[in-house]
């Protein structure tokens, strides 16, 4: 369809204040939270309601146009990222809290309204809402559910996934479809909701979401405690797990990021080789018991200085002080390559001691900030951008990081999704045959590929016939897929 | 990978050509770069002033926005749900991740064109993403150099010109302040706004003369400051005192207030008769000439005073004089004046703060609202100090308001320049303060009281408004509630 | 019924002589008999079955514990039962993270065995004995512990699955946290063996609780019934479970708490305190924990846990008006699932089953045939059919299984 014509068509659904159109300004949604890949969108619309979104899509499906969906493009790992001649669907505007339903435990809302927003609404009933990514002030519940976001307190609560109960999907034919059951459990059926979570925007676009908000606990309880090396807090970590205590968090920084994010936001961390915060929360009698042994087991692994959050304002410091880590990284570093990896936690050891080794091969910093309980690492490649090289052997130096993570049997990705950055990597975790039938789910919710084509599978392929004229897909044109 | 490549175009169009990798300018779509006066409106609820100039690229050589503090930005995002303006408009130009990449762009590869300059223009300036950004990007200072650029280089319509030159030769000199303010009176006298809504004539008027008409405050008789005021007691400091624009004309019970209060602490005050403004409007606008002659003929008044500190009670007048250094840094007989005077700067209550409580509060048993300017708050990081004095009023309770990291809607010039966010703004920070159910609306800044009293008016809910120091100057003095409230 | 040719030379060779047998009237699935059941030993052997049945147009029904060969729509046709007991060991386990990897055909209850040499669990308590853990997955089978934990599709981080056509695809991984790619793991959750075979599955596990303390009130009417659980939802109490177990003679609401034991007390105390406005309040013993409704016909039903005092109420109402005996009702009373175990005529269950549907599938839930004699299902069918997502749902199973060679029309929407 002729650019002047679709923007007629997106213009007569949203009006022109939905439309974006101007060079400049298309240019500003280049790219997410990963600076490293950009693509000019065609055209960027910014839909109000659901029935925009669906009139949006329909248009797309008629006229053969990829899109993708973009919240408050934070993501690390490329999923809003553009695809070159499709459409940019932002879903910012789309931000009410639709539904607030106590007795049963869930919220409504629309994809754009940012996570810590769903707290904020609920809080004065005594709830929230547990899956809080680091990014939770200004990420987007869409783009919490395409990622299945977890953040620091999934090691008890689960992430996104065991907190969304329903959606209402539009498919990438225009449909629309009520997936989870919403407000009953075990909907009839597959699981399709649980497929959809996670699936980073390549089977359709959430436009009502319902939200399960968890009772704040009676008691919690945060410590910060220094140690000598990552090490001896790993010990730590696998002391207290090893008692049978599920911490609502455990986090651990190095010294890197330690100084880091003192230069940022003056928390007052202990200078030191490495830092935990584990935070206890539940019944009172439960948490005081289980936090003296937890300050006990510190103190056996060697911990050099405990220190216990005395209110709310200390405690809140401790978090701020772990959540500005990656922003933090601008302070001691131009430029910063951020993994997302993920070991099983008894080999965290050996695998930090891998990625020092590598860092000094290759001459370039690496600050560790991770969730030491279910071993998520965030493996902080420090580089200048403007140095001749750099970009390059951090980004090699990124890679070897990911193998060794797989070597040791982890996944590529514990919360930030594969998108644009990690498909090169999908071949090293899954073989030929698991993305294939991966990829039946997607021929299934998208035989025409337009959503957000192109993310996670390295090789995409089309899905079989397609009625009609033939219409040679952008993507075939552009020589970057097969036809299956 | 498609980032686009530095280009060395020569004529206009084949410059902006080659920067998007197009063939030649004939490949190029109509509406790429050519100004068109049917372009889509981006922007909800405003008009939007274009003229077609178009300078490529953005930025010249004589101080851009800084590319090292460009490149402190690591696009995370943090900024955006504190951005008074991606809060109403939900687009990412008009959120200051969105404004630095625009920058950053504009340095080599784009124009400086209305489609920039709008979304630039649509900055408040409220500096609420500084205190956000993890990663400590200093956009005050990016925003004032593409400001100053943008008044440079970008040929506004002339009507916008026209209308900005007015604001300038009125505000910042209180002299044609107080000439313009004697027919004002008369006007709210005979409450000629009243009736030209009655007759339904202000609704044709355009947005922004509406807008003014709507901040106008209500004026009250002129007090005097005098030059040198001597301290109750022991002399503890000697100190300037800036009376300021719109504060001296419009509000300057504050000014006679603050020296009060200032005397009664055992200061020796100071006030110049022959001071002039200091600039910060101009500053915030990017009028690089005129805040500079402003910066200098400040320092001039004040530095061979002999003064311990310069007190202001401005928000935003605090801001820019603490900033002199800064402005000044190229000027080399100004340079070192200019930071010594800076160090110098203090506002009241931080000053207050510093020195300690030393008169005898008497009580004003009283809810109140606190506000915290955007150039008190996010630009010079005072909250803590002007809380500390209002709780040392015995009686004061303060109530928090809502969403009190997003600004008001006053910012400088804005809300005459860009009346439709600006009310927005306005109103949802009304709603916020009126659910705190407190009897009085403090804050620090002349800007913020006409914005957010004209807004109250507007939902028929007016509260009574001061400056810290109105509160504290009463309770020095013994004043009951009433009275402070009446006033 | 047409005879297929089934090629027992090359199936024997698969398994083994041992392993490949004729099938008896007790494989019978929903009255359907098979011809043949076959045990291989591994994923490989699996899928050299599926491959072989691909070949020869062989429809296949999965079976573990046979725990739940029952549930869902008698089945199109059937030749072949590929049976997933012998592949019963424990893969990998490794306490320090918490993470388990078996083969499907486990017990469940061999699994919790060798788990709690660790002091570890996988906190799922389906109340079928005999279940495999695949089944557990296929059948999406839970039980009390699911106010708590969540049900199984909350615990499974990795899968592997033989297809249709021998096709072997792994999803998950062994580490809790994991978005590679997509979830298959979810999808097959409660899938009913209509997509794929599973081989293997991973889960995370949680630490057994030191002590556990239930208390029980007496309710005397659905209301009280309904707002004692609301109470408990809003409460920090965490109990594990809420149970509900009404029926002529008993009429409870039991809450189990589980914690340290100086903590399990405190909580014992604090949920007796919120039960107490709602009848009397005392501690059941271990044994005396309520089980699944007995009944020869029991019908789930779901709906918002909220509105649990009108599920209770509308079937008593239902079961009064068609002269039904007093059903027996459990359920799990916070989490919106409610079992009613009938024993009456079909005729008055099939107007119970429709009455059911017409009012909670309208108001967001949804009634299934959890167990009844055939005449039944073919009458009211077991599934439902509510929701507009059934077309996506069918356009999921044609990619998966697009020759219908797995428990065809078993399931929701006759796939």
């Amino acid at each position: 369809m002729e650019r002047d014509r679709l923007i007629g068509a997106m213009e007569s659904i949203l009006g022109s204040e939905g439309v974006i159109s101007e060079r400049e300004q298309l240019r500003s949604y280049e790219c997410d939270g990963l600076m490293n890949y950009r693509v000019v969108p065609d055209l960027v619309v910014l839909p109000e309601t659901a029935e925009h979104v669906q009139r949006i899509v329909k248009t797309c499906f008629e006229e053969g146009i990829p899109f993708v969906a973009r919240g408050s493009g934070t993501g690390l790992s490329g999923g809003a990222l553009p695809v070159e001649s499709g459409v940019l669907i932002v879903l910012s505007r789309m931000r009410k809290i639709l539904e607030v339903d106590i007795p049963n435990q869930r919220v409504v809302v629309e994809p754009g309204v940012i996570n810590v927003w769903v707290s904020q609404e609920v809080a004065d009933e005594g709830y929230y809402y547990a899956p809080d990514p680091a990014s939770q002030i200004v990420s987007s519940i869409g783009g919490n559910l395409a990622e299945n976001s977890g953040g620091v307190h999934c090691l008890k609560y689960g992430f996104t996934t065991n907190h969304v109960m329903g959606a209402e999907v539009v498919l990438p034919d225009g449909s629309v479809v009520h997936i989870g059951g919403g407000r009953s459990p075990d909907a009839p059926g597959y699981d399709l909701l649980g497929a959809f979570v996670g699936s980073e925007g390549t089977l359709g676009i959430a436009t009502k979401i319902t939200l399960r908000i968890v009772r704040k606990p009676e008691s919690v309880r945060t410590l910060l405690a220094a140690f000598k090396d990552t090490e001896e807090a790993g010990e730590a970590v696998s002391g207290i797990i090893g008692e049978g205590i599920v911490p609502a968090a455990i986090e651990m920084m190095d010294a890197l990021t330690i100084e880091a994010v003192e230069v940022a936001v003056s928390p007052g961390f202990p200078q030191a080789g490495a830092v935990l915060i584990v935070e206890l929360d539940g019944p009172e009698a439960e948490v005081a018991d289980q936090f003296e042994r937890v300050i006990k087991i510190c103190e056996e692994a060697g911990a050099s200085e405990i220190r216990v959050a005395e209110d709310e304002q200390e405690r809140a410091l401790f978090w701020k002080g772990r959540k500005a880590a990656f922003g933090a990284m601008g302070r001691i570093a131009n430029d910063y390559y951020v993994q997302d990896s993920v070991v099983p936690r008894t080999e965290l050891g050996p695998v930090l001691k891998k990625i020092s080794e590598l860092s000094e091969k290759h001459g370039l910093r690496v600050a560790n900030v991770f969730h030491a309980g279910d071993g998520n690492l965030h493996p902080l490649v420090l580089y200048d951008n403007d140095a001749p090289g750099e970009a390059e052997r951090a980004e090699e130096l990124a890679g070897e990081i990911v193998f060794a993570c797989l070597e040791h049997g982890g996944s590529l990705t514990g919360e930030h999704g594969i998108g644009e950055d990690k498909k090169k990597y999908m071949p090293k975790m899954f073989t030929t045959d698991d993305m294939n039938v991966m990829q039946l789910l997607r021929c299934a919710f998208d035989p025409h590929q337009i959503s957000n084509p192109g993310k996670i599978f390295p090789t995409p392929r089309l899905c079989g016939e397609r009625p009609g004229p033939f219409r040679m897909h952008p993507l075939q044109k552009a020589g970057i897929v097969e036809q299956f | 990978m498609t980032e686009r490549r530095e280009d060395e175009g020569t004529t206009r169009e084949e410059a902006a050509a080659e920067a998007i990798g197009a063939g030649s300018p004939e490949d190029v779509g109509q509406t790429t770069f050519a100004a068109t006066t049917d372009s889509l409106q981006q922007t909800i609820g405003r008009d939007r002033p274009e003229s077609g100039s178009y300078v490529f690229p953005a930025f010249d050589d004589h101080h851009p926005p800084d590319k090292d503090l460009i490149d402190d930005c690591v696009h995370c995002g943090f900024c955006l749900p504190t951005c008074p303006t991606y809060v109403l408009f939900g687009e990412e130009m008009d959120s200051p991740r969105g404004r630095i990449y625009l920058m950053n762009k504009g340095l080599t590869e784009e124009a400086m064109d209305d489609t920039m300059v709008r979304h630039w223009d649509l900055c408040l300036g409220c500096m609420a993403c500084v205190t956000a950004c993890p990663s400590g990007v200093q956009y005050d200072k990016l925003i004032e150099a593409t400001r100053a650029q943008i008044e440079r280089r970008y040929e506004r319509r002339s009507d916008d010109k026209a209308f900005r030159e007015m604001i300038f030769s009125l505000f910042p000199y209180r002299n044609r302040l107080r000439l313009a303010a004697s027919p004002l009176r008369l006007y709210q006298r005979l409450r000629l706004g009243d009736r030209l809504r009655k007759a339904g004539v202000m609704d044709r008027l355009p947005a922004r003369m509406r807008a003014m008409e709507a901040l106008m405050p209500e004026l009250q008789r002129e007090e005097t400051i005098p030059e040198l005021t001597v301290p109750t007691g022991e002399r503890r400091r000697r100190v300037g005192v800036l009376l300021g624009c719109v504060q001296q004309v419009f509000f300057s019970q504050v000014n006679a207030a603050t020296v009060r209060v200032l005397a009664a602490e055992g200061c020796e005050v100071v006030a110049p008769k022959s001071q002039g403004c200091c600039g910060a409007l101009s500053t915030h606008a990017g009028r690089e000439e005129e805040s500079l002659n402003f910066a200098r003929k400040t320092i001039e008044t004040f530095e061979n005073e002999n003064l311990d500190a310069v007190i202001v009670n401005a928000a935003g007048c605090g801001s820019t004089m603490k900033e002199y250094g800064h402005l000044l840094r190229d000027d080399p007989d100004y340079a070192q004046r200019a930071e010594e005077f800076s160090a110098k700067v203090r506002d009241v209550s931080e000053f207050l703060a510093e020195i300690g409580p030393l008169a005898e509060r008497h009580a004003l048993p009283l809810p109140i609202a606190y506000h915290d300017a955007c150039h008190l708050g996010h630009a010079q990081g005072i909250r803590k100090q002007p809380r500390q004095v209002l709780k040392g009023i015995p009686g004061v309770e303060i109530k928090e308001i809502r969403e009190a990291e997003i600004c008001c809607g006053s910012a400088g010039i804005y809300n005459m320049v860009e009346p439709e966010p600006a009310a927005e703004l306005g109103e949802r920070k009304a709603k916020n303060v009126l659910a705190t159910g407190a009897r009085m609306l403090v804050t620090s800044n002349p800007g913020c009281i006409l914005q957010i009293k004209a807004s109250l008016k507007k939902m028929g809910n007016d509260i009574p408004t001061a400056h810290p120091m109105e509160v504290l100057d009463a309770s020095i003095r013994g004043e009951p509630v009433e009275a402070l409230l009446g006033g | 019924m047409q005879t297929k040719n089934i090629p027992l030379e090359e199936l024997k060779s698969v398994v083994g002589e041992k392993h490949f047998r004729e099938a008896t009237a007790e494989d019978a699935v929903e009255g359907l008999e098979p011809s043949f059941v076959v045990e291989p030993g591994s994923v490989e052997e699996t899928s050299e079955l599926m491959r072989l049945a691909a070949r020869d147009g062989l429809v296949v029904a999965p079976r573990g514990g046979g725990t739940k060969m029952h549930l869902g729509d008698p089945p199109r046709e059937l030749d072949l039962i590929v049976s997933t007991t012998r592949m019963d060991e424990v893969i990998e386990y490794v306490p320090g993270d918490q993470v388990v990897r078996v083969q499907s055909g486990i017990k469940l209850e061999d699994v919790q065995e060798h788990l709690s040499g660790s002091n570890q669990m996988l906190a799922v308590d389906p109340p079928e004995r005999g279940a495999t853990v695949g089944g557990v997955v296929a059948a999406n089978a839970s039980g009390p512990r699911r106010f708590r934990y969540g049900t199984i599709r909350d615990l499974i981080i990795g899968i592997t699955v033989v297809l249709h056509d021998g096709t072997v695809a792994k999803a998950g991984s062994k580490v809790v946290k994991n978005v590679a790619g997509y979830d298959l793991s979810k999808l097959f959750t409660g899938s009913l063996g209509t997509l794929g075979i599973i081989a293997t599955a991973n889960f995370r596990l949680h630490p057994i609780p030191e002590a556990s303390r239930t208390v029980a009130v007496e309710v005397e009417s659905p209301q009280a019934a309904g707002e004692a659980a609301q109470a408990l939802m809003r409460s920090q109490v965490e109990p594990t479970s809420v149970e509900l177990d009404w029926s002529e003679e008993n009429r409870l609401l039991t809450v189990l708490v589980e914690s340290i034991p100086s903590g399990v007390e405190a909580k014992a105390e604090t949920a007796s305190f919120l039960l107490r406005p709602f009848g009397e309040v005392r501690e059941l013993s271990d044994d005396e924990q309520p089980g699944p409704p007995p009944g020869e016909v029991v019908v789930k039903i779901t709906a918002p846990p909220a509105e649990l005092a009108d599920v209770l109420g509308t079937i008593l109402a239902a079961a009064e008006r068609r002269d039904l005996a007093h059903p027996n009702i459990t359920g799990h009373a916070a989490s919106g699932v409610t079992f009613v175990g009938l024993s009456g005529e079909e005729e008055a269950s099939a107007h119970f089953v429709n009455e059911m549907r017409e009012i909670w599938v309208r108001r967001g839930g949804s009634v299934t045939l959890q167990r009844a004699p055939l005449a039944l299902k073919n009458r009211v069918g077991t599934w439902d059919n509510g929701g507009d997502y059934l077309g996506l749902i069918r356009r999921v199973k044609e990619k998966f299984d697009p020759r219908g060679g797995l428990n065809p029309g078993r399931f929701v929407g006759g796939i």
